[in-house]
């Protein structure tokens, strides 16, 4: 059964559709890459399937309920962690109340940081009182991640998660992700530069490009001819 | 000297007043950065409120005070819901449309009540005066004391202790993002909205005793909170506090040494000069947003 299903998607910033036709199914506990170049719609996507752009159409379904019509909150609330591009976490609040935050998503009233947080990431117990607004990129990154995760999402959404972020982290970060997926059974959408990281992680593919799919596959057929052909300047 | 502990008592009890007025300006403004000119007319509302428990049901200011908070609040829910929800994208527009709803308020209360003014009765048990010396400070002004405080102590717990204080602050600093958690902003939105028009209303309620409840009462009052709010510096609870006390004091010993229309002067005065050398006010935010 699929968790998220996107039929003929269109999505409007103003009146310029970003998103022109989109379809894509991602089965639970799925790895999906969306890959393309700069500008064609990737971020566009993440930011749809949450419900941020001005107008949406076309069919929308996660976890077999129609969401298109869902507001932002009501989207959260249902199970799907977003990690946007450049973290967004709480640059006055600490660490603890960053991630204590994601927990507001939670349906069951909870706001308890769950520990495998901490074994995932120890460096945030350690900053706990810290504030966000004072880590570097890549803890920030790892706090946004934690955030996510302590809504006990069915999926996460990442944008581009190891973007401008110090090598020892990338590796830490990449792995992290690796396992929620294999240990965890989280399903993950991951819009990444990284082919490298995409084709080790990911079970399939979408590539886009100008705003609509231009390849989708499974993870043997991103061949380095569609590399070159879609994600080279 | 007597004289002027005694100014600076009835002085303190204006500022504290002015301070629960201030303190709904600025927790709108900082929230949501409307500035609401029909607060003036919340504190109008908040009087009359009163007013009509006292005629009606025979209740006294002290059991009305959660009532008038509670139906100014309400007012404030509607028109956030209403009017300004929608304007939240156009500052400017929240001005002229928040000015427009004051007129309407205040004249609706002109023709539905009248233009003269009415009398509140004081709450018989703070009747009296404790007397210091030559000191004479009477137990209601320092009930208003002690309750503004409190306004002051609870608003400060919303804001840092609770759930609901926390996601606003989540959604002041990225709504965006606190949406993608769950926060409904435009809930929250409402809600502070409404607290800061009851706050207004339970000022309201407070002043009836000392000033005359006249449809127009608000407007002199709100141009104070603004005076407190840019003197304190924006979205700092603990710099509105201090900008209340020193603009009440210094209005009431002016208003000893001089006469009441000089030391109004003197009072804007002394705020230009602050402005010229703290634009941010004396507790500005020191976090870029």
């Amino acid at each position: 059964m699929s968790i998220l299903h996107a039929e003929n998607l269109f999505s409007y910033y103003g009146k310029s559709p970003i998103l022109q036709d989109v379809s894509f199914s991602l089965k639970a506990g799925e790895f999906l890459s969306v890959l393309g170049r700069n500008g064609v719609g990737k971020t566009t996507l993440l930011k749809t399937i949450m419900g941020l752009t001005d107008r949406c159409e076309g069919r929308l379904e996660f976890d077999g309920a129609d969401i298109s019509g869902r507001s932002t909150p009501e989207r959260a609330r249902l199970g799907i962690g977003y990690i946007p591009q450049g973290r967004e976490i709480i640059p006055r609040f600490t660490v603890e109340e960053n991630i204590i935050m994601g927990c507001y998503a939670r349906t069951d009233g909870k706001r308890e940081i769950p520990d495998y947080l901490f074994e995932m990431f120890p460096i945030l117990r350690e900053f706990l009182t810290r504030r966000g607004g004072d880590l570097s990129g890549g803890q920030q990154q790892q706090l946004a991640i934690a955030r996510a995760l302590a809504m006990d999402p069915k999926i996460l959404i990442l944008d581009e998660p190891t973007e401008g972020i110090q090598p020892n982290i990338v590796r830490q970060i990449e792995d992290a992700i690796v396992h929620l997926n294999r240990e965890r059974g989280l399903a993950v959408i991951l819009v990444e530069q990284n082919i490298p990281f995409a084709r080790k992680a990911s079970d399939r593919f979408v590539v886009l490009d100008k705003g609509a799919v231009a390849m989708a596959g499974h993870k043997d057929e991103l061949t380095d001819a569609v590399v070159e052909k879609h994600m080279t300047f | 000297m007597d004289v002027l502990f005694n100014q600076l008592f009835s002085g303190l009890s204006m500022a504290s007043i002015l301070l629960v007025i201030a303190l709904g300006l600025a927790i709108i403004y900082g929230s949501m950065g409307v500035i609401n000119l029909a607060h003036g007319e919340f504190v109008m509302l908040g009087a009359y409120a009163t007013w009509a428990m006292q005629t009606y049901f025979g209740f006294s200011i002290l059991v009305a005070l959660p009532f008038v908070f509670l139906a100014v609040a309400l007012v404030g829910w509607i028109i956030e819901l209403v009017i300004v929800r929608r304007l939240y994208r156009r500052p400017l527009d929240t001005i002229l449309a928040t000015w427009g709803i004051g007129i309407i308020l205040q004249q609706a209360v002109r023709l539905g009540i009248g233009a003269e003014s009415r009398f509140v009765k004081g709450p018989g048990i703070l009747d009296g005066n404790v007397v210091i010396g030559n000191v004479v400070m009477s137990n209601y002004r320092i009930f208003v004391i002690l309750f503004s405080i409190g306004v002051l102590a609870a608003t400060w717990a919303l804001m840092t202790k609770t759930e609901f204080g926390m996601k606003l602050r989540a959604v002041i600093q990225n709504r965006g993002i606190s949406e993608c958690y769950g926060i409904e902003a435009s809930r929250v939105y409402s809600l502070t909205f409404a607290y800061g028009a009851g706050l207004a209303g339970i000022a309201g309620a407070l002043i009836t005793p000392l000033y005359s409840t006249i449809p127009t009462m608000g407007t002199s009052l709100v141009v104070d909170a603004f005076l407190v709010v840019i003197v304190g510096g924006l979205g700092s609870l603990i710099g509105a506090a201090a900008a209340a006390v020193m603009i009440g004091e210094v209005t009431a010993v002016f208003s000893m040494v001089m006469n009441d229309t000089l030391g109004r002067i003197a009072v804007l005065g002394c705020i230009i000069l602050l402005i010229r050398f703290r634009p941010r006010g004396l507790f500005p935010e020191t976090v870029r947003r």
